[in-house]
Protein backbone atom coordinates (compact mmCIF):
# COMPACT_ATOMS: atom_id res chain seq x y z
CA UNK A 1 0.00 0.00 0.00
CA UNK A 2 1.62 3.14 -1.14
CA UNK A 3 -1.27 5.61 -1.11
CA UNK A 4 -0.08 7.73 1.83
CA UNK A 5 2.40 10.45 1.03
CA UNK A 6 1.76 9.97 -2.68
CA UNK A 7 2.82 13.49 -3.36
CA UNK A 8 3.95 14.68 -6.77
CA UNK A 9 7.26 13.20 -7.77
CA UNK A 10 8.45 15.96 -10.02
CA UNK A 11 11.68 16.17 -8.08
CA UNK A 12 13.70 17.48 -10.98
CA UNK A 13 16.05 19.10 -8.50
CA UNK A 14 17.97 15.86 -8.02
CA UNK A 15 20.20 16.49 -11.00
CA UNK A 16 21.05 20.01 -9.89
CA UNK A 17 22.91 18.54 -6.94
CA UNK A 18 25.56 17.24 -9.30
CA UNK A 19 26.67 20.78 -10.06
CA UNK A 20 27.56 21.29 -6.42
CA UNK A 21 29.95 18.35 -6.39
CA UNK A 22 32.92 20.46 -7.23
CA UNK A 23 35.12 18.19 -9.26
CA UNK A 24 38.77 18.72 -8.61
CA UNK A 25 37.86 21.57 -6.31
CA UNK A 26 40.96 22.96 -4.65
CA UNK A 27 39.55 22.27 -1.20
CA UNK A 28 37.18 19.34 -1.36
CA UNK A 29 34.44 19.48 1.26
CA UNK A 30 32.45 16.28 1.63
CA UNK A 31 29.60 18.16 3.29
CA UNK A 32 28.83 19.93 0.02
CA UNK A 33 27.70 16.61 -1.36
CA UNK A 34 25.10 16.45 1.41
CA UNK A 35 23.82 20.01 1.16
CA UNK A 36 20.29 20.59 -0.02
CA UNK A 37 19.67 16.93 -0.63
CA UNK A 38 16.24 16.45 -2.16
CA UNK A 39 13.70 13.90 -1.01
CA UNK A 40 14.28 11.70 -4.02
CA UNK A 41 12.09 10.83 -6.94
CA UNK A 42 9.94 8.55 -4.80
CA UNK A 43 9.36 9.68 -1.21
CA UNK A 44 8.35 6.14 -0.35
CA UNK A 45 11.66 4.70 -1.53
CA UNK A 46 14.44 6.34 0.50
CA UNK A 47 17.10 4.90 -1.82
CA UNK A 48 15.99 7.27 -4.59
CA UNK A 49 17.31 10.22 -2.56
CA UNK A 50 20.78 8.68 -2.64
CA UNK A 51 21.02 8.27 -6.39
CA UNK A 52 23.14 10.31 -8.76
CA UNK A 53 20.36 10.83 -11.26
CA UNK A 54 16.65 11.39 -11.32
CA UNK A 55 14.41 8.39 -11.76
CA UNK A 56 13.46 7.53 -15.30
CA UNK A 57 10.65 9.65 -16.61
CA UNK A 58 11.31 12.86 -14.73
CA UNK A 59 13.55 14.33 -17.40
CA UNK A 60 11.27 14.21 -20.42
CA UNK A 61 10.98 11.45 -22.94
CA UNK A 62 13.46 12.56 -25.60
CA UNK A 63 13.03 11.94 -29.28
CA UNK A 64 11.46 8.53 -29.93
CA UNK A 65 12.96 8.53 -33.42
CA UNK A 66 16.39 8.65 -31.77
CA UNK A 67 15.83 5.98 -29.17
CA UNK A 68 14.71 8.58 -26.63
CA UNK A 69 17.85 10.74 -26.85
CA UNK A 70 17.00 14.39 -26.25
CA UNK A 71 17.03 16.60 -29.35
CA UNK A 72 19.96 18.95 -29.76
CA UNK A 73 23.10 19.53 -31.82
CA UNK A 74 24.70 16.14 -32.44
CA UNK A 75 21.73 14.02 -31.37
CA UNK A 76 21.43 12.28 -34.73
CA UNK A 77 25.17 11.70 -35.15
CA UNK A 78 25.29 10.28 -31.62
CA UNK A 79 22.38 7.97 -32.28
CA UNK A 80 23.79 6.44 -35.45
CA UNK A 81 27.30 6.13 -34.04
CA UNK A 82 26.25 4.39 -30.83
CA UNK A 83 23.44 2.06 -31.82
CA UNK A 84 25.71 0.17 -34.17
CA UNK A 85 26.65 -1.73 -31.02
CA UNK A 86 24.26 -0.94 -28.18
CA UNK A 87 20.87 0.62 -27.62
CA UNK A 88 20.40 4.14 -26.29
CA UNK A 89 19.32 2.88 -22.86
CA UNK A 90 22.89 2.64 -21.59
CA UNK A 91 23.60 6.19 -22.79
CA UNK A 92 20.55 7.65 -21.09
CA UNK A 93 21.61 6.14 -17.74
CA UNK A 94 24.91 8.02 -17.60
CA UNK A 95 25.72 11.09 -15.48
CA UNK A 96 29.51 11.19 -15.70
CA UNK A 97 32.39 13.64 -15.97
CA UNK A 98 33.71 15.06 -19.25
CA UNK A 99 36.94 13.21 -18.69
CA UNK A 100 35.07 9.94 -18.25
CA UNK A 101 33.31 10.47 -21.63
CA UNK A 102 36.72 10.93 -23.28
CA UNK A 103 37.96 7.76 -21.58
CA UNK A 104 34.87 5.83 -22.63
CA UNK A 105 35.32 6.96 -26.23
CA UNK A 106 38.92 5.70 -26.26
CA UNK A 107 37.88 2.43 -24.61
CA UNK A 108 35.15 1.84 -27.18
CA UNK A 109 37.53 2.48 -30.07
CA UNK A 110 40.50 0.56 -28.69
CA UNK A 111 38.83 -2.31 -26.86
CA UNK A 112 35.33 -2.64 -28.28
CA UNK A 113 36.01 -2.21 -31.97
CA UNK A 114 34.02 0.97 -32.48
CA UNK A 115 34.56 2.53 -35.89
CA UNK A 116 35.85 6.04 -35.27
CA UNK A 117 34.19 8.78 -37.32
CA UNK A 118 36.03 11.84 -38.66
CA UNK A 119 37.38 14.36 -36.11
CA UNK A 120 34.55 16.83 -36.60
CA UNK A 121 31.84 14.22 -36.00
CA UNK A 122 33.70 12.87 -32.98
CA UNK A 123 33.77 16.38 -31.51
CA UNK A 124 30.07 16.89 -32.17
CA UNK A 125 29.15 13.57 -30.53
CA UNK A 126 31.33 14.05 -27.47
CA UNK A 127 29.97 17.55 -26.99
CA UNK A 128 26.45 16.21 -27.20
CA UNK A 129 27.18 13.46 -24.65
CA UNK A 130 28.94 15.85 -22.27
CA UNK A 131 26.08 18.32 -22.55
CA UNK A 132 23.24 15.89 -21.99
CA UNK A 133 24.64 13.10 -19.82
CA UNK A 134 26.94 14.87 -17.42
CA UNK A 135 27.69 14.96 -13.74
CA UNK A 136 29.27 18.35 -14.26
CA UNK A 137 26.39 20.42 -15.60
CA UNK B 1 10.40 -3.31 -38.18
CA UNK B 2 9.51 -6.42 -40.09
CA UNK B 3 6.08 -7.78 -40.66
CA UNK B 4 5.84 -11.20 -39.10
CA UNK B 5 4.58 -13.59 -41.75
CA UNK B 6 3.33 -15.93 -39.06
CA UNK B 7 1.98 -13.81 -36.21
CA UNK B 8 -0.02 -16.57 -34.57
CA UNK B 9 2.98 -18.72 -33.68
CA UNK B 10 5.30 -16.85 -31.38
CA UNK B 11 7.57 -19.87 -30.90
CA UNK B 12 8.54 -19.89 -34.54
CA UNK B 13 9.60 -16.28 -34.58
CA UNK B 14 12.85 -16.68 -32.76
CA UNK B 15 14.05 -19.67 -34.73
CA UNK B 16 13.19 -18.18 -38.04
CA UNK B 17 14.75 -14.80 -37.48
CA UNK B 18 17.73 -15.70 -35.38
CA UNK B 19 18.90 -18.33 -37.83
CA UNK B 20 18.85 -15.76 -40.57
CA UNK B 21 20.80 -13.27 -38.52
CA UNK B 22 24.25 -14.03 -39.87
CA UNK B 23 23.15 -13.75 -43.48
CA UNK B 24 21.28 -10.56 -42.67
CA UNK B 25 24.36 -9.00 -41.16
CA UNK B 26 26.48 -9.83 -44.15
CA UNK B 27 24.20 -7.89 -46.43
CA UNK B 28 23.45 -4.93 -44.19
CA UNK B 29 25.74 -2.23 -42.91
CA UNK B 30 26.26 -2.64 -39.17
CA UNK B 31 25.34 0.93 -38.46
CA UNK B 32 22.13 0.73 -40.42
CA UNK B 33 21.23 -2.50 -38.68
CA UNK B 34 21.90 -1.03 -35.28
CA UNK B 35 19.97 2.09 -36.13
CA UNK B 36 17.00 0.03 -37.11
CA UNK B 37 17.20 -1.85 -33.84
CA UNK B 38 17.64 1.18 -31.71
CA UNK B 39 14.32 2.39 -32.89
CA UNK B 40 12.56 -0.91 -32.97
CA UNK B 41 13.24 -2.75 -29.75
CA UNK B 42 10.57 -2.12 -27.16
CA UNK B 43 10.89 -2.80 -23.45
CA UNK B 44 7.99 -5.13 -23.00
CA UNK B 45 7.00 -8.15 -24.92
CA UNK B 46 3.71 -6.53 -25.80
CA UNK B 47 4.29 -6.01 -29.46
CA UNK B 48 1.29 -5.50 -31.69
CA UNK B 49 0.36 -8.73 -33.46
CA UNK B 50 2.09 -9.13 -36.76
CA UNK B 51 4.92 -6.74 -36.01
CA UNK B 52 8.26 -7.85 -34.59
CA UNK B 53 11.61 -6.19 -34.27
CA UNK B 54 14.37 -7.25 -36.62
CA UNK B 55 16.37 -10.42 -36.21
CA UNK B 56 18.98 -9.28 -33.74
CA UNK B 57 16.41 -8.54 -31.10
CA UNK B 58 16.16 -12.25 -30.46
CA UNK B 59 19.85 -12.56 -29.78
CA UNK B 60 19.85 -9.86 -27.13
CA UNK B 61 17.73 -12.22 -25.03
CA UNK B 62 14.95 -9.64 -24.75
CA UNK B 63 12.29 -12.15 -25.78
CA UNK B 64 13.34 -14.33 -22.85
CA UNK B 65 12.33 -11.61 -20.44
CA UNK B 66 8.81 -12.98 -20.67
CA UNK B 67 10.04 -15.67 -18.28
CA UNK B 68 11.12 -13.07 -15.72
CA UNK B 69 8.72 -11.39 -13.32
CA UNK B 70 8.85 -7.80 -12.09
CA UNK B 71 12.40 -7.02 -13.19
CA UNK B 72 13.45 -3.49 -14.12
CA UNK B 73 15.12 -3.46 -17.53
CA UNK B 74 18.07 -1.06 -17.54
CA UNK B 75 18.97 -1.70 -21.15
CA UNK B 76 17.81 -3.92 -23.99
CA UNK B 77 21.06 -4.25 -25.97
CA UNK B 78 22.99 -5.50 -24.17
CA UNK B 79 20.21 -6.86 -21.98
CA UNK B 80 20.51 -5.87 -18.34
CA UNK B 81 17.75 -6.08 -15.76
CA UNK B 82 17.62 -5.86 -11.99
CA UNK B 83 15.20 -7.03 -9.34
CA UNK B 84 13.30 -4.83 -6.87
CA UNK B 85 14.43 -5.73 -3.35
CA UNK B 86 11.03 -7.03 -2.21
CA UNK B 87 11.10 -9.67 -4.98
CA UNK B 88 14.32 -11.13 -3.55
CA UNK B 89 12.67 -12.48 -0.40
CA UNK B 90 13.12 -16.19 -1.26
CA UNK B 91 15.93 -18.08 0.44
CA UNK B 92 16.71 -19.64 -2.94
CA UNK B 93 16.28 -17.10 -5.72
CA UNK B 94 13.95 -18.52 -8.36
CA UNK B 95 14.68 -18.09 -12.06
CA UNK B 96 12.03 -15.43 -12.55
CA UNK B 97 13.62 -13.23 -9.90
CA UNK B 98 17.28 -13.52 -10.85
CA UNK B 99 18.89 -10.42 -12.36
CA UNK B 100 20.21 -10.47 -15.92
CA UNK B 101 23.62 -9.10 -16.81
CA UNK B 102 24.69 -9.54 -20.41
CA UNK B 103 27.92 -8.12 -21.78
CA UNK B 104 27.17 -9.26 -25.31
CA UNK B 105 24.51 -11.18 -27.17
CA UNK B 106 23.07 -14.56 -26.22
CA UNK B 107 24.82 -17.27 -28.29
CA UNK B 108 22.71 -19.35 -30.64
CA UNK B 109 23.64 -22.58 -28.81
CA UNK B 110 22.06 -21.17 -25.64
CA UNK B 111 18.95 -19.92 -27.43
CA UNK B 112 18.51 -23.37 -28.94
CA UNK B 113 19.45 -25.15 -25.67
CA UNK B 114 21.76 -27.19 -27.85
CA UNK B 115 24.80 -28.59 -26.06
CA UNK B 116 25.62 -31.20 -28.67
CA UNK B 117 29.39 -31.63 -29.01
CA UNK B 118 30.00 -29.01 -26.31
CA UNK B 119 33.42 -29.37 -24.73
CA UNK B 120 35.28 -27.61 -21.97
CA UNK B 121 38.99 -27.19 -22.57
CA UNK B 122 41.41 -26.88 -19.66
CA UNK B 123 44.82 -25.81 -20.90
CA UNK B 124 47.74 -23.52 -20.23
CA UNK B 125 49.85 -24.10 -17.14
CA UNK B 126 48.71 -27.71 -16.58
CA UNK B 127 50.49 -31.05 -16.92
CA UNK B 128 47.61 -32.75 -18.75
CA UNK B 129 45.38 -30.48 -20.80
CA UNK B 130 41.78 -31.73 -20.75
CA UNK B 131 38.95 -31.63 -23.18
CA UNK B 132 35.82 -32.61 -21.29
CA UNK B 133 32.29 -33.21 -22.48
CA UNK B 134 29.43 -32.34 -20.16
CA UNK B 135 28.98 -36.07 -19.53
CA UNK B 136 32.67 -36.30 -18.60
CA UNK B 137 32.18 -33.55 -16.04
CA UNK B 138 29.10 -35.21 -14.59
CA UNK B 139 30.63 -38.69 -14.40
CA UNK B 140 34.29 -38.15 -13.58
CA UNK B 141 34.02 -35.65 -10.73
CA UNK B 142 32.00 -35.43 -7.54
CA UNK B 143 28.77 -33.55 -8.17
CA UNK B 144 28.01 -30.77 -5.73
CA UNK B 145 24.93 -28.65 -5.12
CA UNK B 146 25.13 -25.42 -3.17
CA UNK B 147 23.47 -22.05 -2.78
CA UNK B 148 25.91 -19.42 -3.94
CA UNK B 149 25.37 -15.67 -4.11
CA UNK B 150 26.16 -14.01 -7.41
CA UNK B 151 26.32 -10.24 -7.37
CA UNK B 152 27.26 -7.90 -10.18
CA UNK B 153 30.39 -5.89 -9.32
CA UNK B 154 28.45 -2.75 -10.23
CA UNK B 155 25.47 -3.44 -7.95
CA UNK B 156 24.85 -0.13 -6.12
CA UNK B 157 26.56 1.97 -8.81
CA UNK B 158 23.54 4.28 -8.94
CA UNK B 159 24.40 5.64 -5.49
CA UNK B 160 27.83 7.02 -6.35
CA UNK B 161 28.06 10.76 -6.81
CA UNK B 162 29.27 12.05 -9.19
CA UNK B 163 27.87 9.33 -11.40
CA UNK B 164 30.10 6.56 -12.68
CA UNK B 165 29.81 4.94 -16.07
CA UNK B 166 27.94 1.71 -16.66
CA UNK B 167 24.52 0.30 -15.90
CA UNK B 168 22.99 2.15 -13.00
CA UNK B 169 22.19 -0.83 -10.79
CA UNK B 170 20.52 0.04 -7.49
CA UNK B 171 20.26 -2.93 -5.10
CA UNK B 172 18.88 -5.76 -7.21
CA UNK B 173 21.82 -7.12 -9.23
CA UNK B 174 22.18 -9.97 -6.78
CA UNK B 175 20.65 -13.36 -6.14
CA UNK B 176 21.28 -16.68 -4.44
CA UNK B 177 20.13 -19.61 -6.55
CA UNK B 178 21.12 -23.22 -5.94
CA UNK B 179 23.76 -24.37 -8.41
CA UNK B 180 24.79 -27.91 -9.34
CA UNK B 181 28.12 -28.80 -10.88
CA UNK B 182 31.63 -29.90 -10.01
CA UNK B 183 34.38 -28.21 -8.08
CA UNK B 184 36.80 -26.41 -10.33
CA UNK B 185 39.53 -27.48 -7.89
CA UNK B 186 38.77 -31.17 -8.61
CA UNK B 187 39.06 -30.59 -12.34
CA UNK B 188 42.29 -28.67 -11.96
CA UNK B 189 43.74 -31.43 -9.77
CA UNK B 190 43.07 -33.90 -12.56
CA UNK B 191 44.71 -31.58 -15.07
CA UNK B 192 47.66 -31.18 -12.72
CA UNK B 193 48.59 -27.58 -12.04
CA UNK B 194 52.12 -26.58 -12.86
CA UNK B 195 54.04 -24.51 -10.33
CA UNK B 196 53.75 -21.61 -12.74
CA UNK B 197 49.93 -21.53 -12.52
CA UNK B 198 48.68 -18.32 -10.90
CA UNK B 199 45.35 -17.33 -12.46
CA UNK B 200 42.39 -18.69 -14.41
CA UNK B 201 41.15 -17.17 -17.67
CA UNK B 202 37.55 -17.98 -18.63
CA UNK B 203 36.22 -18.14 -22.19
CA UNK B 204 32.81 -18.54 -23.76
CA UNK B 205 30.98 -18.45 -27.06
CA UNK B 206 28.76 -15.41 -26.62
CA UNK B 207 28.71 -12.82 -29.37
CA UNK B 208 30.20 -9.34 -29.20
CA UNK B 209 27.76 -6.44 -29.49
CA UNK B 210 29.50 -5.31 -32.65
CA UNK B 211 28.60 -8.64 -34.25
CA UNK B 212 32.31 -9.36 -34.76
CA UNK B 213 32.51 -13.09 -34.10
CA UNK B 214 36.26 -12.95 -33.51
CA UNK B 215 35.94 -10.49 -30.68
CA UNK B 216 35.90 -11.57 -27.02
CA UNK B 217 32.85 -10.29 -25.15
CA UNK B 218 34.35 -10.77 -21.72
CA UNK B 219 37.04 -13.05 -20.37
CA UNK B 220 37.79 -12.74 -16.70
CA UNK B 221 39.24 -15.07 -14.11
CA UNK B 222 40.37 -15.58 -10.53
CA UNK B 223 43.58 -16.35 -8.67
CA UNK B 224 44.46 -20.06 -8.48
CA UNK B 225 44.52 -19.81 -4.66
CA UNK B 226 40.88 -18.62 -4.69
CA UNK B 227 39.55 -21.32 -6.99
CA UNK B 228 41.50 -24.07 -5.20
CA UNK B 229 39.60 -23.32 -1.97
CA UNK B 230 36.90 -25.59 -3.38
CA UNK B 231 33.90 -23.25 -3.38
CA UNK B 232 34.26 -22.33 -7.05
CA UNK B 233 32.27 -24.63 -9.31
CA UNK B 234 31.60 -25.35 -12.93
CA UNK B 235 27.80 -25.51 -12.99
CA UNK B 236 25.37 -26.99 -15.48
CA UNK B 237 22.18 -26.57 -13.46
CA UNK B 238 20.43 -23.85 -11.50
CA UNK B 239 17.62 -24.72 -9.09
CA UNK B 240 17.58 -28.26 -10.46
CA UNK B 241 17.09 -27.21 -14.08
CA UNK B 242 19.65 -27.01 -16.88
CA UNK B 243 21.12 -23.51 -17.08
CA UNK B 244 18.88 -21.18 -19.04
CA UNK B 245 19.89 -19.17 -22.08
CA UNK B 246 20.17 -15.97 -20.05
CA UNK B 247 22.26 -17.51 -17.29
CA UNK B 248 24.89 -19.40 -19.24
CA UNK B 249 23.66 -22.61 -20.90
CA UNK B 250 25.20 -25.13 -20.98
CA UNK B 251 28.07 -24.46 -18.53
CA UNK B 252 29.22 -21.59 -16.39
CA UNK B 253 31.66 -20.85 -13.63
CA UNK B 254 30.47 -19.65 -10.24
CA UNK B 255 33.24 -17.91 -8.28
CA UNK B 256 31.38 -17.11 -5.06
CA UNK B 257 32.36 -13.92 -3.28
CA UNK B 258 33.82 -12.35 -6.40
CA UNK B 259 32.04 -9.92 -8.73
CA UNK B 260 29.79 -12.06 -10.91
CA UNK B 261 31.75 -11.12 -14.02
CA UNK B 262 34.29 -13.73 -12.89
CA UNK B 263 31.48 -16.31 -13.11
CA UNK B 264 31.70 -16.71 -16.89
CA UNK B 265 28.57 -17.88 -18.69
CA UNK B 266 28.56 -20.09 -21.83
CA UNK B 267 31.88 -21.52 -20.64
CA UNK B 268 33.98 -23.51 -23.12
CA UNK B 269 37.56 -22.98 -21.97
CA UNK B 270 39.58 -22.29 -18.85
CA UNK B 271 43.08 -21.18 -19.68
CA UNK B 272 45.44 -21.50 -16.73
CA UNK B 273 47.71 -18.48 -16.80
CA UNK B 274 51.22 -17.85 -15.46
CA UNK B 275 50.23 -14.28 -14.61
CA UNK B 276 47.12 -12.26 -13.75
CA UNK B 277 44.70 -12.92 -16.61
CA UNK B 278 44.50 -10.10 -19.15
CA UNK B 279 41.39 -11.05 -21.13
CA UNK B 280 38.58 -8.67 -22.08
CA UNK B 281 37.42 -6.60 -19.10
CA UNK B 282 40.27 -7.74 -16.86
CA UNK B 283 42.35 -4.68 -17.73
CA UNK B 284 41.95 -0.90 -17.89
CA UNK B 285 39.27 0.33 -15.51
CA UNK B 286 37.01 -2.71 -15.83
CA UNK B 287 36.22 -4.40 -12.51
CA UNK B 288 39.11 -2.52 -10.93
CA UNK B 289 39.44 -0.14 -8.00
CA UNK B 290 42.04 2.53 -7.30
CA UNK B 291 44.93 1.14 -5.25
CA UNK B 292 44.40 4.02 -2.79
CA UNK B 293 41.30 6.04 -1.80
CA UNK B 294 40.50 8.93 -4.15
CA UNK B 295 38.27 12.01 -3.96
CA UNK B 296 34.93 11.73 -5.78
CA UNK B 297 35.32 12.40 -9.50
CA UNK B 298 39.06 11.70 -9.65
CA UNK B 299 40.47 10.10 -12.77
CA UNK B 300 43.00 7.47 -11.78
CA UNK B 301 45.91 6.32 -13.99
CA UNK B 302 45.40 2.76 -15.26
CA UNK B 303 48.63 1.68 -13.61
CA UNK B 304 47.10 2.55 -10.22
CA UNK B 305 43.98 0.41 -10.71
CA UNK B 306 43.84 -3.05 -9.12
CA UNK B 307 41.49 -5.97 -9.73
CA UNK B 308 38.38 -6.11 -7.55
CA UNK B 309 38.35 -9.46 -5.74
CA UNK B 310 36.11 -10.05 -2.70
CA UNK B 311 32.80 -8.21 -2.75
CA UNK B 312 32.13 -6.30 0.48
CA UNK B 313 29.77 -7.14 3.36
CA UNK B 314 26.19 -6.35 2.33
CA UNK B 315 22.53 -6.87 3.16
CA UNK B 316 19.09 -6.01 1.80
CA UNK B 317 15.62 -5.64 3.25
CA UNK B 318 13.33 -7.92 1.27
CA UNK B 319 10.22 -7.61 3.44
CA UNK B 320 8.15 -5.51 3.70
CA UNK B 321 8.22 -3.68 0.37
CA UNK B 322 9.34 -0.10 0.72
CA UNK B 323 6.42 2.26 1.37
CA UNK B 324 4.28 -0.33 3.14
CA UNK B 325 1.71 0.86 5.66
CA UNK B 326 1.90 -0.74 9.11
CA UNK B 327 0.26 -0.24 12.50
CA UNK B 328 1.99 1.97 15.04
CA UNK B 329 2.78 0.40 18.44
CA UNK B 330 2.52 -3.14 17.05
CA UNK B 331 5.38 -5.51 16.29
CA UNK B 332 6.25 -5.78 12.63
CA UNK B 333 8.64 -8.35 11.21
CA UNK B 334 11.31 -6.92 8.95
CA UNK B 335 13.59 -9.36 7.16
CA UNK B 336 16.10 -9.85 4.39
CA UNK B 337 19.44 -11.43 3.54
CA UNK B 338 23.07 -10.72 4.36
CA UNK B 339 26.18 -11.91 2.53
CA UNK B 340 29.87 -11.19 2.28
CA UNK B 341 32.56 -11.82 -0.33
CA UNK B 342 34.75 -13.30 2.38
CA UNK B 343 31.93 -15.60 3.47
CA UNK B 344 31.97 -14.40 7.06
CA UNK B 345 28.82 -12.45 7.93
CA UNK B 346 28.92 -11.96 11.71
CA UNK B 347 26.02 -9.79 12.87
CA UNK B 348 23.05 -7.88 11.53
CA UNK B 349 21.45 -4.70 12.87
CA UNK B 350 18.51 -2.49 11.91
CA UNK B 351 17.61 1.08 12.79
CA UNK B 352 14.21 2.74 12.54
CA UNK B 353 15.47 6.19 13.59
CA UNK B 354 17.89 7.11 10.80
CA UNK B 355 20.82 5.35 12.39
CA UNK B 356 20.63 6.96 15.83
CA UNK B 357 19.99 3.66 17.59
CA UNK B 358 20.41 0.11 16.32
CA UNK B 359 18.85 -3.15 17.35
CA UNK B 360 20.36 -6.53 16.65
CA UNK B 361 18.54 -8.81 14.25
CA UNK B 362 18.60 -12.58 14.37
CA UNK B 363 20.91 -14.06 11.77
CA UNK B 364 20.22 -17.60 10.58
CA UNK B 365 23.17 -19.84 9.69
CA UNK B 366 24.17 -20.12 6.04
CA UNK B 367 22.93 -23.23 4.21
CA UNK B 368 26.53 -23.53 3.03
CA UNK B 369 29.54 -21.25 2.72
CA UNK B 370 28.77 -18.27 0.44
CA UNK B 371 24.98 -18.72 0.63
CA UNK B 372 23.23 -15.57 1.76
CA UNK B 373 21.87 -15.66 5.28
CA UNK B 374 18.36 -14.85 6.39
CA UNK B 375 18.02 -12.12 9.01
CA UNK B 376 14.87 -11.07 10.87
CA UNK B 377 14.01 -8.31 13.29
CA UNK B 378 10.80 -7.30 15.02
CA UNK B 379 10.41 -3.54 15.07
CA UNK B 380 7.78 -1.47 16.83
CA UNK B 381 7.12 2.01 15.53
CA UNK B 382 6.21 4.29 18.48
CA UNK B 383 3.57 6.47 16.85
CA UNK B 384 2.02 7.22 13.48
CA UNK B 385 4.22 8.77 10.84
CA UNK B 386 7.06 8.14 8.41
CA UNK B 387 9.91 5.78 9.28
CA UNK B 388 12.86 4.32 7.48
CA UNK B 389 14.34 0.92 8.21
CA UNK B 390 18.11 0.97 7.68
CA UNK B 391 19.88 -2.39 7.49
CA UNK B 392 23.52 -2.95 8.39
CA UNK B 393 25.48 -6.19 8.27
CA UNK B 394 28.90 -6.60 9.89
CA UNK B 395 31.51 -9.16 8.90
CA UNK B 396 33.81 -11.24 11.08
CA UNK B 397 36.52 -8.61 10.83
CA UNK B 398 34.25 -5.94 12.31
CA UNK B 399 33.71 -4.23 8.97
CA UNK B 400 30.14 -3.06 8.41
CA UNK B 401 28.11 -1.30 5.75
CA UNK B 402 28.36 2.50 5.57
CA UNK B 403 25.24 4.74 5.67
CA UNK B 404 26.47 6.54 2.54
CA UNK B 405 28.36 5.23 -0.45
CA UNK B 406 31.83 3.97 0.41
CA UNK B 407 34.93 5.43 -1.20
CA UNK B 408 34.21 6.61 -4.74
CA UNK B 409 35.86 4.81 -7.65
CA UNK B 410 35.83 5.67 -11.36
CA UNK B 411 33.63 2.78 -12.49
CA UNK B 412 31.37 2.58 -9.47
CA UNK B 413 32.07 -0.91 -8.14
CA UNK B 414 31.51 -2.56 -4.77
CA UNK B 415 28.99 -0.13 -3.33
CA UNK B 416 27.69 -1.67 -0.10
CA UNK B 417 25.72 1.34 1.16
CA UNK B 418 23.09 0.40 3.75
CA UNK B 419 19.75 -0.47 2.20
CA UNK B 420 16.82 1.60 3.46
CA UNK B 421 13.09 1.10 3.09
CA UNK B 422 10.23 3.36 4.14
CA UNK B 423 7.44 2.27 6.49
CA UNK B 424 4.36 4.38 7.07
CA UNK B 425 2.81 3.80 10.49
CA UNK B 426 -0.88 4.45 10.99
CA UNK B 427 -2.45 5.21 14.35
Amino acid sequence: MKHLFAMGTGAVAVLALGAGLALAAPEPDPMTALAGRPAGADPLDPMTALMARPEEGTGGEGNVELGGLPDGPGAEDTFYQCVACHSTEIIKQQRVTDHRWDELWTWMVEKQGMAEPDEETKKVILTYLKTNFSSER
Amino acid sequence: MLVDPNPTDPQSRGDQYSSSRRAFMKTTGLTALGALLGMAVPFERNLPAGIIPVALAQDTGMDLMSGKKGLVVLGDRPLNAEVPAHLLDDDITPYEHLFVRMNGLVPQTALDQNAENWTLTIDGEVENPLELTIDDLKSRFENVTSRLVIECGGNGRAFFQPGTSGNQWTVGAVGCPEWTGVRLSDVLKEAGLKKTAVYTGHYSNDVHLSGDEEKEVISRGAPIAKVMEGDTIIAWAMNGEPLSALHGFPLRVIVPGYPASASQKYLNRIWIRDKEHDGAKMTGDSYRLPAYPVAPGTEVPESDMVVLTNMPIKSIVTFPETGTEVKAREQVEVRGHAWCGKGNVATMHVSVDFGQTWQEATLEPAANRFAWQRWRANVTLPQHGYYEVWARATDGDGISQPPLSPVWNPRGYANNIQHRIALVATA
